[in-house]
């Protein structure tokens, strides 16, 4: 995570080599550490270093990973030519390194030759079958070449082994939602709501499938759980005020039928109070579509 | 003190400041040594996810009460269960750590590294601090200390009569032994700095036992009541909302 006053030295750092101001080298090594996606600066100021010898030089052992750091920018803005000379530059001085071919099979996948990356891959994998950026890669070549059911499966496999990785789980979550398999999805949620329990978006995340999926206790669940979003964001979460108003709303034709008496309403007012609170935030923040939104709400029967 | 002995200040040349630059200087040797000799650990795949299954089965006990009922349970099973369950380790299948030190010759070749560049420096130092300085006074320290002091600060002078404050040469080597790790991270950065004397304490309670840890977190999890957080939620947010609306 990037804290707040990281941010604004990173961008103040932007802004002075934007300009001109020097301070490249400074700014390369922030993106480096806070590891932020800066690949169009990143390409053209490092490649500004290294095209000037005097500059390159002055880096020292440095130089080597700046080289790294200006091949992966470039992949990432399809400089594919670039990429490769920095590359060739990397394998001539470690000729054996393992990390060099792990940018190799990089290339390769930014290429497109899937098929020479997956094996490019696993052999390194051979190597050092716990290598979790190697894994990570081959659900992504999974995802990139369109087969969502490979990369589950690749995901699968890694969770096996590090299933307290919550960003795969995140992933494996978003997959599953693309799928439609809601039941896994849910289950995933879940494994984010545990390993961080105040964090509004896995809870709003969790809600949306649950109301997905259906069904009265479901119903419940949902409200509950954006309930609970509403609560950690204070109130400003948009999505969830709505979320309230179409579960209150489908909660209440689907025991239409029924009796009364299962209406286990710990806050009544909810409802009424979510939509208030969304045609108070229409009227500040955009008043040209409160007609819009109330007559949404009011198909709702609220 | 009337009788102050007065030290030679070829002592101050010859054995003061040559004993630390050496102790410096055998300390930097050392550390580029041992970075040298330092094989890059290849965790076991078994151990990763011992680790990854209790900073999971943790969380879960943590967050216990952030997710239904029915999900609490279905996971509970699934780490605790008698038959297959993560946590559960079978009896006697628990890893003695030091069978599991002499059954794995890359952890013991591992350790006999770390000794190896720990103690042959060590041992080779002092033997020559013993024969070339043994029985000097080399330093005074410029305040009285009680005798408690002497077995500190004069190893090596058998002489009761001679004040506390002055500091014999082997003394000062292992003054230096022990003293030179804040110099040591400023010289080689903060992590770099080797640490002899906690090295020694890890000699004795060398590992973790992984089945034990396991056993603990399955105990936490057996005992625990679970308790939904959500319905509380909701009124929560409704005066959240209450205020918001006001």
């Amino acid at each position: 995570m990037v804290t707040k006053t990281e941010e604004t030295e990173l961008n103040q750092l932007e802004n002075q080599v934007e300009n001109g101001g020097g301070g490249v080298w400074e700014y390369l090594c922030l993106v480096r550490k806070l590891k932020v996606r800066r690949s169009e600066l990143v390409l053209k100021h490092g490649l500004s270093i290294l095209n000037d010898p005097g500059k390159r030089s002055a880096l020292g052992p440095d130089e080597w990973t700046l080289y790294e750091q200006v091949a992966i920018a470039a992949m990432d803005c399809q400089s594919l030519a670039v990429a490769q000379n920095c590359i060739k530059v990397l394998q001539k001085k470690f000729p054996e390194s393992k990390r060099v071919g792990k940018i190799e099979a990089l290339l390769l996948e930014a290429k497109g030759m899937w098929e020479e990356a997956e094996k490019a891959y696993s052999i390194l994998l051979e190597d050092n079958p716990l290598d979790q950026v190697i894994h990570k890669r081959k659900v992504a070549m999974a995802k990139a070449q369109g087969k969502p059911s490979l990369a589950i499966e690749h995901l699968n496999k890694y969770l096996e082994v590090f299933m307290a990785d919550h960003d795969a789980w995140r992933e494996l979550a978003e997959i599953y939602v693309s799928l439609q398999m809601y039941k896994q999805a849910a289950f995933c949620y879940e494994e984010l709501i545990l390993s961080q329990p105040t964090l509004p978006l896995y809870h709003l995340a969790y809600a949306e499938v649950l109301y997905t999926i259906g069904g009265h206790e479901n119903l419940i669940a949902a409200r509950k759980y954006y309930a609970s979003t509403i609560d950690l964001t204070g109130g400003k979460s948009t999505r969830a005020l709505l979320g309230i108003c179409l579960c209150g709303s489908a909660i209440a034709q689907l025991s239409k039928g029924r009796n009364k008496e299962d209406k286990d309403m710990a806050a009544p007012e909810l409802q009424s109070l979510a939509a208030t609170a969304l045609e108070k935030e229409y009227k500040q923040k955009a008043p040209a579509k409160l007609n819009l939104l109330s007559s949404a709400l009011r198909s709702l029967k609220l | 003190m009337a009788e102050d002995l007065v030290l030679d200040t070829a002592i101050r040349d010859w054995v003061l400041i040559p004993l630390s630059v050496v102790m410096v200087l055998i300390g930097i040797l050392r550390y580029f040594v041992s970075k040298l000799m330092r094989s890059s650990p290849s965790p076991d795949a078994k151990i990763v996810k011992e680790g990854q299954v209790i900073i999971r089965a943790r969380s879960l006990k943590a967050g216990a009460n952030f997710i239904p009922l029915r999900s609490f349970r279905t996971r509970r099973l699934y780490f605790s269960n008698e038959e297959n369950g993560l946590l559960h380790v079978p009896k006697g299948q628990g890893t003695n750590p030091q069978a599991q030190m002499f059954s794995d010759p890359n952890m013991a070749m591992d350790m006999m590294k770390k000794n190896l560049s720990m103690i042959i420096p060590q041992t080779l130092t002092f033997a020559w601090v013993n024969f070339f300085f043994s029985g000097f006074v080399a330093a005074k320290i410029p305040f009285p200390l009680t005798q408690r002091f002497r077995s500190m600060l004069q190893n090596g002078i058998d002489l009761s009569t001679v004040d506390v404050s002055y500091v014999s040469s082997r003394s000062w080597y292992f003054l230096n032994l022990f003293g030179l790790r804040g110099l040591f991270s400023l010289i080689l950065g903060d992590e770099n700095a080797i640490d002899d004397t906690q090295r020694m304490m890890q000699m004795g309670g060398f590992g973790f036992d992984a089945s034990k840890s396991l056993g603990a977190e399955k105990d936490g999890l057996d005992i625990i009541q679970h308790d939904w957080a959500l319905p509380r939620f909701e009124q929560r947010a409704e005066s959240v909302l209450r205020k918001l609306v006001k």
